[in-house]
C-alpha cells in the first residue's frame, strides 16, 4: 500500500506540474501583448509598463517561470494586478461555493440514484426498472447548462419560487439554502442517471455472488442483505465514478455559477477571462486543478484500501 | 424479497411526498417585491477593483464613487438636449471669470466620514493637484494649480484656455473629492476601501456578490429617495435581464437585441430609458494601401455601404446613423453626411479609376453584431463588384493591427471600427490629429487645417465657434474618403415603472439621483 501511495502521489504531482507550464505558457501564446490585452486599447504607456514589471513580462521568458514556478511551489500565486489584493486569498474566498454546490449536487444525487439503482437491481425488467433506466439516460443526456436554463426560467422567472440570482445573504443560512436549491439541482440530475445505472450493474454483479445467496439462505431480512452486504461491495466502482467525475462535477458548478451568477471558483474564472485579468485567472485554474488532482487521488487511495487488487494495477 | 419494506410502491409514494412538500413549499419562499420600497436593487456587470479615482478601472467604481464622494460639478442635460454642467449639492457658487480661472465657493457643513472632519477647500486642492500625477491626469493636464482663497473657497487656474476642463475634467470620474487628511494617513492611494468618504451613503463590499449604499449617518444633506441600495454583480447582460423580470433587480443595462424585444413590447412594470449614444462606428479605409490610394476608389465604397441596412440588420434598428464621430448631445454633431447611398455612383466612380475586380480584408472585433455588420457590408460591396473577405479577431489582434510598432498597418485595407467618447468634441477629434499616424488615426492622413482647428477647439469657449470648429473637422475627415459614419450604440436601461432613474450618458448610474416616480 505504501508503495502505491508514493507511486500515485509521484503521479499527482506531475499533473499539477504539467498544468504550472501549461498555464504560463497560455499567458505568452495569446495572440498580443499581455499587457495591452490586460489593460485596454487605451492604457497609458505608463500604466503598461508598471503591469509589464509587476508581471515580470520584461524579464527573458525562462527567469519569467522560474519566478512563476518558485512563486507558486511556495504558496504566493501573485496578486490580482488591478485591485492587489493576493490572488490565493480571492480564489480561496471562491472555493467554498464551488465545493458545497458540487457536494449538495452529488449528495442529492446519491439519495435519489442509489436507491433507484438498488430497487432496479433486485427487481430487474420490472416495468420501474425500465422506467428508471429511460429517466437515467434522458437525465445524463441533458447538459447541465440546459438544466440550468430551464430550470432557472420555470422556476424563478415565471413561477418566481426560487431566486435568479446570488448565493444569499452573507451569514444567513436559510437564504442561502434557499439560493442553493436551483444550482444544485442542476448540477446534480446528470449524476442520479450516472449513480442510478452503474449502482444497478454493480448490484446485479453482486447479487448472484454465493455469499449473497448465503445470507438469503440464512434467512437474513432481504434489507439487510441488499444494503448491509450486496450495497457494500457494489459500490466501491462508483466511488471511483464520483472520484474521476467530480472535475465533471465542477464543470457543471462553472455553468451553475455563471447563470445563476453565484459567486464561486467557475464564476471567477469566467469573469476574470473577459476582464484579462491574467494572474488570477492562473491562480484559480491552478487550485482548482490541485483540488481536482487531490479529489482523485483520495478516491483511488480508498478503493485501493478496500481492494488489495488495486494497488498493483499501476 | 424486500417488497415487504421497500417496494417500488413505497419508493414511488415517498418521492412523490418528499417532492410534492418541497414543489408546493417553496412558494412560502418566495420574496414580497415591496420589499424593495426602501431599498433600491441595481445591477451593475462586473466587480470593483480600485475605487481610488487616480487609479481606477471601470464603471462600477465610478457609480460608487458618485454615491459617497462629493464633486464640484454634475453632469447635466439641458432642455434642448445638449449635455452640460451644474453645480453640485456641495458648491454654493462655481463662476467662470476668465478662461483659465474659475471660482469655487464650498457650502459649510458636510463631514468626512470616520472623524476626519469638514469638506473644505484644501480637500479640492489636494485631490486636483494630485490626480495630475495618476493615470487620469488627461482631463487635468490644463490645470496648472489650485488656489485656496479661504476655508471654503479657492480658483482652479489653469495653464493655458482649456475649453472642455469643465465638462470633461470636473464632472468626470476623476473628478471625486478625497479627504487629504484621510489620504495622507493611507500612504495616498487606496484600492477597495475609501479612508473617508462625504455622501449620502457609506459603502460595503461583499466581493464577487454586491456593493451595498448604506445610510451615512453623518450627512447632512439631501436625503436620496432609496435609503439603502444594492447593486448586484451580474457580469452577463442575459442573467440581469432574467433577474429584472423575475423582479430581483429594479434597474439594469440591456444589451441591443433585448432593446429591440422590450422597445415595442417592455415587460410588465418595466420602462425604457435611453440614457445616451457616446460611441461611433464607422468603416475605415487605410488611404496608404495601394488598393485604396486612389480617393475615387475610397469614395465609391462610401457611395456603395449604406449605413441605414446595417442598422436594421445588425442592430434592428435600436441605433441612430452616424454622420460623423461626433454623438448626439455634444456640441459639433453632424445632421447628415455629404455622400449618399449609391451603389450606379459607385459603380462609376470605381470605372473611372479603372479599378475591376477588386478585393479587400475586412477586419472586425469577433462580436456578433459588428460581425454581422461586416458581412452586410461584405454583400453591399460585393453589389459594386468589390469582393471582400471578412476577418474576425480577438481583442488582442484587433486593437494592435493599425498601430506602427505592434501591428502591421501597411496590410491593413479596411475594418469596422468602434471609439467611446465622453460628453465634449475634444475627446473623440483628438484621435485623428497627424501625430495619432499609426496609434490611432488609421486611415494614416494628414491635415494641417485639421491639426490647427483642434488646437483652437480646446481654447474656444463660444459655443457657437465651436460648433462650427468641430462640424469642419467632420468634414476635412469625411473628405478624406477613409470613413463611412454608421452609427452611435446607446447606453440603454430598463427599470421599475416606479423609480425614476439617473444614469450618465456613458451609462454609469447616479443612484443618489434616482427618485420614485
Amino acid at each position: 500500500m505504501f508503495h502505491y501511495l508514493l507511486k500515485r502521489i509521484g503521479l499527482s504531482v506531475v499533473i499539477v506540474l504539467c498544468a504550472l507550464l501549461a498555464l504560463f505558457l497560455l499567458l505568452h501564446l495569446i495572440p498580443g501583448d499581455p499587457a495591452t490585452i490586460a489593460l485596454g486599447p487605451r492604457a497609458t504607456p505608463e500604466a503598461i509598463a508598471r503591469y509589464a514589471a509587476k508581471m515580470h513580462l520584461d524579464e527573458p521568458i525562462l527567469l519569467q517561470f522560474q519566478i512563476y514556478l518558485f512563486n507558486a511551489l511556495s504558496g504566493d500565486l501573485g496578486v490580482d494586478v488591478f485591485s492587489e489584493r493576493s490572488v490565493t486569498r480571492i480564489v480561496l474566498e471562491a472555493l467554498p461555493s464551488t465545493l458545497i454546490l458540487a457536494a449538495v449536487g452529488l449528495l442529492w444525487a446519491a439519495l435519489i440514484g442509489v436507491p433507484l439503482g438498488c430497487i432496479s437491481a433486485v427487481r430487474p425488467n420490472s416495468w420501474f426498472d425500465r422506467l428508471t433506466g429511460v429517466i437515467s439516460v434522458a437525465t445524463i443526456a441533458i447538459p447541465s447548462f440546459l438544466v440550468s436554463i430551464w430550470s432557472l426560467l420555470v422556476f424563478a422567472v415565471i413561477l418566481k419560487w426560487l431566486p435568479v440570482i446570488g448565493a444569499g445573504e452573507p451569514g444567513d443560512l436559510a437564504d442561502q439554502a434557499y439560493h442553493l436549491v436551483l444550482p444544485a439541482f442542476a448540477v446534480g440530475l446528470s449524476w442520479v442517471g450516472y449513480l442510478a445505472r452503474m449502482v444497478r450493474a454493480s448490484m446485479l454483479e453482486v447479487m448472484n455472488e454465493t455469499y449473497i445467496r448465503a445470507a438469503h439462505a440464512f434467512g437474513l431480512e432481504p434489507r439487510t442483505v441488499v444494503f448491509r452486504y450486496a450495497l457494500k461491495v457494489a459500490i466501491l466502482p462508483t466511488i471511483t465514478l464520483i472520484g474521476i467525475g467530480f472535475g465533471g462535477l465542477l464543470s457543471s458548478a462553472l455553468f451553475a455559477e455563471i447563470i445563476f451568477t453565484r459567486p464561486g471558483v467557475g464564476k471567477l474564472i469566467y469573469d476574470m477571462v473577459m476582464n484579462r485579468n491574467f494572474p488570477v485567472v492562473q491562480g484559480a485554474v491552478l487550485i482548482t486543478t490541485g483540488v481536482y488532482v487531490l479529489i482523485n487521488l483520495g478516491a483511488d487511495l480508498v478503493v485501493a484500501w478496500l481492494d488489495p487488487r488495486v494497488r498493483d494495477s499501476l | 424479497m424486500i417488497e415487504d419494506k421497500l417496494n417500488r410502491r413505497t419508493f414511488l409514494a415517498s418521492s412523490a411526498m418528499v417532492g410534492g412538500a418541497t414543489l408546493f413549499g417553496l412558494p412560502l419562499f418566495a420574496r414580497d417585491a415591496s420589499a424593495q420600497a426602501t431599498k433600491l436593487i441595481a445591477r451593475t456587470n462586473g466587480d470593483i477593483s480600485i475605487l481610488d479615482p487616480g487609479y481606477m478601472i471601470g464603471d462600477a467604481e465610478i457609480e460608487m464613487q458618485n454615491a459617497v464622494l462629493p464633486v464640484l460639478l454634475n453632469f447635466h442635460i439641458g432642455d434642448d438636449g445638449v449635455y452640460g454642467w451644474q453645480p453640485s449639492v456641495y458648491v454654493e457658487k462655481f463662476e467662470e471669470r476668465d478662461p483659465t480661472h474659475y471660482d469655487f465657493v464650498l457650502k459649510p457643513g458636510f463631514m468626512w466620514t470616520n472623524g476626519y472632519g469638514e469638506f473644505t477647500a484644501e480637500d479640492v486642492k489636494y485631490t486636483y493637484e494630485r490626480i495630475k500625477t495618476t493615470d487620469w491626469s488627461g482631463n487635468f493636464e490644463a490645470l496648472d494649480r489650485v488656489e485656496v482663497t479661504g476655508k471654503y473657497s479657492g480658483t482652479l487656474v489653469l495653464s493655458q484656455p482649456y475649453a472642455p476642463f469643465t465638462l470633461l475634467g470636473l464632472t468626470s470620474g476623476p473628478a471625486a473629492i478625497l479627504c487629504k487628511a484621510a489620504m495622507l494617513k493611507v500612504g495616498e492611494k487606496f484600492t477597495t476601501e475609501f479612508p473617508a468618504t462625504c455622501g449620502p451613503y457609506v459603502f460595503q463590499w461583499t466581493p464577487k456578490q454586491k456593493l451595498s449604499l448604506r445610510p451615512n449617518p453623518e450627512w447632512t444633506g439631501p436625503k436620496p429617495a432609496f435609503a439603502e441600495v444594492d447593486v448586484l454583480i451580474i457580469t452577463e447582460a442575459s442573467a440581469a435581464e432574467l433577474a429584472f423580470e423575475a423582479g430581483e433587480v429594479a434597474v439594469t443595462e440591456i444589451t441591443a437585441s433585448t432593446y429591440s424585444r422590450y422597445k415595442d413590447n417592455p415587460p410588465p412594470n418595466g420602462a425604457i430609458h435611453v440614457a445616451g449614444a457616446l460611441q461611433y462606428m464607422w468603416l475605415g479605409m487605410n488611404t496608404e494601401h495601394p488598393k485604396l490610394s486612389d480617393i475615387r476608389v475610397r469614395k465609391a465604397i462610401q457611395h456603395a455601404v449604406d449605413a441605414e441596412q446595417i442598422i436594421q440588420g445588425a442592430y434592428d434598428g435600436t441605433t441612430e446613423k452616424s454622420n460623423g464621430i461626433i454623438c448626439p448631445g455634444l456640441i459639433g454633431h453632424r445632421k447628415a453626411t455629404k455622400y449618399s447611398y449609391d451603389p450606379e455612383k459607385a459603380k462609376a466612380m470605381l470605372a473611372e479609376a479603372g479599378v475591376s475586380g477588386l478585393q479587400l480584408e475586412l477586419k472586425t472585433l469577433n462580436e456578433q453584431e459588428r460581425v454581422l455588420a461586416a458581412q452586410i457590408i461584405q454583400s453591399q460591396l460585393a453589389a459594386v463588384g468589390i469582393t471582400v473577405k471578412v476577418i474576425p479577431l480577438d481583442s488582442g489582434p484587433f486593437w494592435e493591427m493599425g498601430d506602427d510598432k505592434k501591428g502591421d498597418p501597411k496590410n491593413l485595407q479596411i475594418w469596422l471600427m468602434r471609439f467611446g467618447t465622453n460628453p465634449d468634441p475634444q475627446e473623440a477629434t483628438q484621435w485623428f490629429t497627424s501625430d495619432q499616424v499609426g496609434v490611432w488615426n488609421w486611415e494614416r492622413w494628414k491635415s494641417d487645417e485639421y491639426d490647427a482647428l483642434y488646437k483652437q477647439g480646446i481654447a474656444e469657449s463660444d459655443e457657437e465657434k465651436r460648433e462650427a470648429i468641430y462640424l469642419r473637422m467632420q468634414e476635412i475627415m469625411e473628405d478624406t474618403g477613409a470613413y463611412v459614419w454608421v452609427n452611435h450604440e446607446p447606453e440603454v436601461v430598463v427599470h421599475r415603472k416606479d423609480i425614476k432613474v439617473d444614469v450618465l450618458p456613458s451609462g454609469e448610474m447616479r443612484f443618489r439621483a434616482f427618485t420614485k416616480a
